[in-house]
C-alpha cells in the first residue's frame, strides 16, 4: 500500500495513495468532476479543459485529471471559479455543436447534455454560422457524426493505446479538426472498435446496430456476464419491450477492465429468438406429444424413473448453462445412481487478445461455462464445431437427459432406443422429437445464475427478460426432481442451488452468492493448487 | 538616400528588373537551387522548394532521393521524428502530398497511415491536392487586409482566371489565401512558390502574372 495523502475536497477530508489524481480522489467521496478526455483506462492529455478545479494556492485552475494530490491541499470543485470555468468551456463546446439531441442516439446518456444542463448557460452567445461536417461511415459498426464531436480524442487513444491499431487520427486543425481514419480505410478488421462507441462522451460515435433502436431512458440495465466466450466479460444487458437491444461492458478490472470485444457485443440476436419451447410436454404411448402442467409432467417423469435400473444415465449438457443448472443436473444424475456426463462446445483456432489489456481476449472457447462444467464433472466430447461425440448416447437404451444442447448435428432417430429420454432446452429440435419428456428452459438472460470463467472466477448474472411461456430455469426443475428422489429440500432460489453445489463440489466449497457479489470470486484456491 | 534605387528583394515590379538572379535577390549567401542530393544533411529538407520543378513521374525515394531520405534519417533518434522533412520531400517531388504518398511514407517510417494523414493535414503548408505550377499565396491577415489584401486577392483570381483554391485550366496557377506570412511591414505580401512579393497592389498584378507565364514558357 502506497503512502496515504490527506487533502480536503469541497470541505470533505479524504485520504488517498500518493500519486492519485484529484479527479479520482474526488470520486472517492462521491464528487464527479465533469470531464471528457480523461478515461481511467487510457492516458490523460488534459485537453478538454472541463475538469479544471480550484486549488488553493495555485495561480490558476488545475486540470484535476492529471494533477496529483498533495498533502493538505484544499480543492474546490463547486466554487465560483470552478463553476465559472466549466460554464465558459461548455459555451465553447456548444459553438459548433448541432444540438440535435432529439435525433441523437446518445441523448439521455450524453455527458455534454448532462453537463450543460447542470452548469451551462441556457443560451449561447455565438452568432456565427456553425461549421458542418455531416456524418461518416467508419466501417465496422461505427458511424461518426463530426458535428457532435467534442474532440476529446478518447477514441483515437483507445485505438492507439488499447487496441494498438492506429486507425483513427485527428485530421486538420483548429476549428476544422475532425476525427477520421486513413481515407477509406475505416475500422474494418479490428475486433474491439465497439468500445469507442462506449467511451465517446457525446453522440459523435454511435453504433450502427443500435441506431434509432431505443432511447437511452427507455432501456433497463441488467448486470450480466457475456456468454460468448469463456473470458466472462462483465456486461450490462440493455432491454426494452422484453428484448435485448444492446450489450455494454461493465467495469471489472479483474476480468475485462472497461472493454469487451465486438463479437460478444453483437452476439445477442439469439437471446431474442421468438420461436421457443413454451410448455412442458409428455409423449404418450401412441407417440403424440401434448402440453402439460409442470406438476403433472414432473410426477409422470418420477413414475417412469422409478422403473429404470440404477446407474443407467447418460447426460449431455451445454456449457451455456449456469453452474447452478449443471450442478443440479449432476445431482439428479447422482440421485439416479450415477452415469456419464458430457458436454460439447465450439472452439476456434485463435484467441483475439486486446493488446493494451492483455488479460482480456476473445478466448478460443466460445461458451461461457466450460470451466464450470469441467469442475462439476462433465467431460468434453465431440469436435471443435460442437458436433459428433454422441454416438453411444444416440443408441443408448437407458436414461438419456439432454440439457440445452440442440443436437443440431444429430439424426432424427437420436434416442429412439432410449428407455427414458428427457429433453430440456429453450429450442425445439428435430433430434428431440423422440423425447418422452420435453421441458422448456429459460435462457441465461431470463434467469439468475453464475458462470465460471477461464480463470475459474465465478461470476453472477441477473435475469433481464421475462421467461418465455412456462419456461423455467433448469436448476428449479432438476432440483425439484433430485430433491424428490433424495428426499431432500428443493432449491428455492439460484442462491440455494449454488449453496447445494458448494456443498457437493469441492471447487466451489465455501463460496456463497454473497461472496461472489457483483465482482465475482475465484473458486476455492486449495482446489486449484492441489490439481496443478 | 543613396543614389542606388531601393530594391525590394522580392518584387522587381517598380524597377522592371525581372531578370534579377536569385543571388542578386537573396544576397551572396544564397546557395542556389537545391541540388538534387539535397545539400548538407542539416538542410536537406528545409530549403525552399519550387513547385515549377516538381517531378510527378519520379519514383518516391529512389536513387538520389533515397540517399536524401537516409541523410534525413541520420538527423533523428527515431524514424517517427523524420516525418515532417520526409513529407516536405514528397511535396518537392510531387507538388502535393497525395494519399498514396502518405501511405508510402507511413510504410517507410513504420507509422500508421492514419497518423501520417493526421500530421500532414495539421500543417497547412503541405498541399493535400495538386496545385498549379505557381502557387500564389496571398496574405489576408490583419496588416495586409487593412492595406487592401482582399483587392489583391480578387485581382489575382481575375488575372489568372481561377477560383479560390482551384487550379487554372492550363495548370499554371493556384491562388489561395494565407494567414500571416510574417511580412507585416510590407503589406500586401504575396508568396509565390518560395519567393515573397511585397508591397503588392492590385495594379502590379497583371505584370506579375505575365512574368510568371513567361517563366512557364521558358521552362517548357
Amino acid at each position: 500500500m502506497a503512502e496515504l495523502v490527506t487533502l480536503t475536497i469541497d470541505g470533505q477530508e479524504v485520504s488517498v495513495p500518493r500519486g492519485t489524481t484529484i479527479l479520482e480522489a474526488a470520486k472517492k467521496i462521491g464528487k464527479q468532476v465533469p470531464h471528457y478526455c480523461y478515461h481511467p483506462g487510457m492516458s490523460s492529455p488534459a485537453m478538454c479543459r472541463l475538469c479544471l478545479v480550484e486549488v488553493e494556492g495555485a495561480p490558476k485552475s488545475m486540470p484535476s485529471c492529471v494533477t496529483a494530490v498533495m498533502e493538505d491541499q484544499i480543492v474546490h470543485t463547486e466554487s465560483k471559479q470552478a463553476v465559472g470555468n466549466r460554464a465558459g468551456v461548455l459555451e465553447f463546446y456548444l459553438v459548433n455543436h448541432p444540438l440535435d439531441c432529439p435525433i441523437c442516439d446518445m441523448s439521455g446518456e450524453c455527458d455534454l447534455q448532462d453537463y450543460v444542463h447542470a452548469e451551462g448557460r441556457a443560451h449561447g452567445r455565438s452568432e456565427e454560422p456553425k461549421r458542418v461536417f455531416g456524418r461518416d461511415d467508419f466501417g465496422g459498426d461505427v458511424l461518426f457524426y463530426g458535428d457532435r464531436c467534442v474532440m476529446c480524442t478518447r477514441c483515437v487513444r483507445f485505438m492507439n493505446e488499447v487496441e494498438q491499431d492506429e486507425r483513427l487520427t485527428v485530421v486538420e486543425r483548429g476549428n476544422r479538426s475532425v476525427i477520421d481514419t486513413f481515407f477509406e480505410e475505416g475500422l474494418e478488421g479490428t475486433h474491439w472498435h465497439g468500445n469507442i462507441v462506449d467511451i465517446c462522451p457525446v453522440g459523435a460515435l454511435v453504433s450502427k446496430e443500435f441506431l434509432y433502436k431505443a432511447r437511452a431512458w427507455d432501456l433497463e440495465h441488467t448486470p450480466s456476464i457475456c456468454p460468448s466466450c469463456s473470458q466472462g466479460c462483465n456486461i450490462e444487458l440493455h432491454t426494452r419491450d422484453n428484448l435485448i437491444q444492446r450489450i455494454k461492458p461493465r467495469e471489472n478490472l479483474e476480468v475485462n477492465g472497461w472493454w469487451m470485444c465486438d463479437y460478444g457485443r453483437h452476439n445477442h440476436e439469439w437471446m431474442n429468438r421468438g420461436i421457443r419451447l413454451e410448455d412442458p410436454s409428455v409423449r404418450t404411448l401412441d407417440g403424440a406429444a401434448g402440453p402439460m402442467k409442470w406438476r403433472d409432467a414432473l410426477e409422470q417423469l418420477l413414475q417412469h424413473v422409478g422403473v429404470m435400473g440404477e446407474g443407467r444415465v447418460k447426460a449431455v449438457a451445454t456449457p451455456f448453462a449456469s453452474n447452478e443448472d449443471l450442478g443440479t443436473l449432476a445431482e439428479l444424475v447422482g440421485a439416479l445412481g450415477g452415469g456419464d456426463m458430457v458436454y460439447r462446445s465450439v472452439r476456434v483456432e485463435e484467441e483475439v487478445v486486446l493488446k493494451g489489456f492483455p488479460t482480456l481476449a476473445r478466448r478460443k472457447d466460445l461458451a461461457p461455462n466450460t470451466n464450470g462444467a469441467e469442475l462439476i464433472g462433465f467431460t468434453r466430447v465431440g469436435d471443435d464445431q460442437a458436433a459428433g461425440g454422441l454416438e453411444d448416447i444416440a443408441k443408448y437404451d437407458g436414461i438419456v437427459i439432454i440439457m440445452g444442447d440442440e443436437l443440431s448435428d444429430q439424426a432424427e432417430d437420436f434416442g429412439r432406443e432410449a428407455g427414458l429420454f428427457v429433453y430440456l432446452g429453450d429450442q425445439q429440435s428435430p433430434a428431440a422429437s423422440n423425447a418422452h419428456f420435453v421441458f422448456p428452459l429459460t435462457t441465461f438472460a431470463e434467469q439468475e445464475g453464475s458462470f465460471t470463467n477461464i480463470a475459474r472466477r465465478v461470476q453472477r448474472f441477473s435475469p433481464a427478460l421475462e421467461p418465455s411461456g412456462m419456461a423455467r430455469p433448469a436448476w428449479l426443475i432438476l432440483g425439484a426432481l433430485a430433491a424428490e428422489l433424495n428426499n431432500g429440500d428443493a432449491p428455492r432460489s439460484a442462491a440455494d442451488a449454488f449453496s447445494g453445489l458448494a456443498r457437493r463440489v469441492e471447487a466451489f466449497a465455501g463460496l456463497t452468492y454473497q461472496d461472489i457479489g457483483i465482482r465475482g470470486a475465484v473458486v476455492n484456491e486449495t482446489y486449484v493448487l492441489s490439481e496443478s | 538616400m543613396s543614389d542606388v534605387p531601393l530594391k525590394n528583394p522580392g518584387w522587381a515590379g517598380n524597377t522592371g528588373e525581372f531578370d534579377l538572379t536569385e543571388e542578386q535577390i537573396r544576397g551572396e549567401d544564397f546557395v542556389g537551387e537545391r541540388p538534387l542530393h539535397g545539400g548538407h544533411s542539416s538542410v536537406s529538407a528545409t530549403m525552399p522548394y519550387m513547385l515549377i520543378e516538381k517531378n510527378p513521374e519520379a519514383e518516391l525515394f529512389e536513387g538520389e532521393y533515397q540517399e536524401r531520405l537516409k541523410k534525413i534519417l541520420t538527423r533523428y533518434p527515431k524514424k517517427r521524428a523524420a516525418l515532417l522533412p520526409v513529407l516536405s520531400m514528397v511535396q518537392e517531388l510531387r507538388g502535393h502530398v497525395s494519399p498514396e504518398s502518405m501511405d508510402r511514407v507511413a510504410e517507410l517510417l513504420d507509422l500508421s497511415p492514419a497518423y501520417v494523414r493526421g500530421v500532414a493535414t495539421f500543417y497547412t503548408m503541405y498541399n493535400k491536392r495538386p496545385v498549379g505550377r505557381h502557387l500564389v499565396q496571398v496574405c489576408t491577415n490583419i496588416s495586409c487586409n487593412l492595406c487592401g489584401a482582399d483587392e489583391v486577392l480578387a485581382a489575382f483570381l481575375e488575372c489568372t482566371g481561377t477560383e479560390l483554391g482551384e487550379t487554372s485550366e492550363d495548370g499554371d496557377f493556384t491562388v489561395i489565401e494565407a494567414e500571416c506570412l510574417a511580412a507585416c511591414g510590407f503589406p500586401t505580401c504575396v508568396q509565390i512558390n518560395s519567393r515573397y512579393f511585397e508591397n503588392v497592389t492590385p495594379a502590379d498584378i497583371p505584370e506579375i502574372v505575365k512574368h510568371l507565364r513567361a517563366q512557364v514558357k521558358e521552362s517548357a
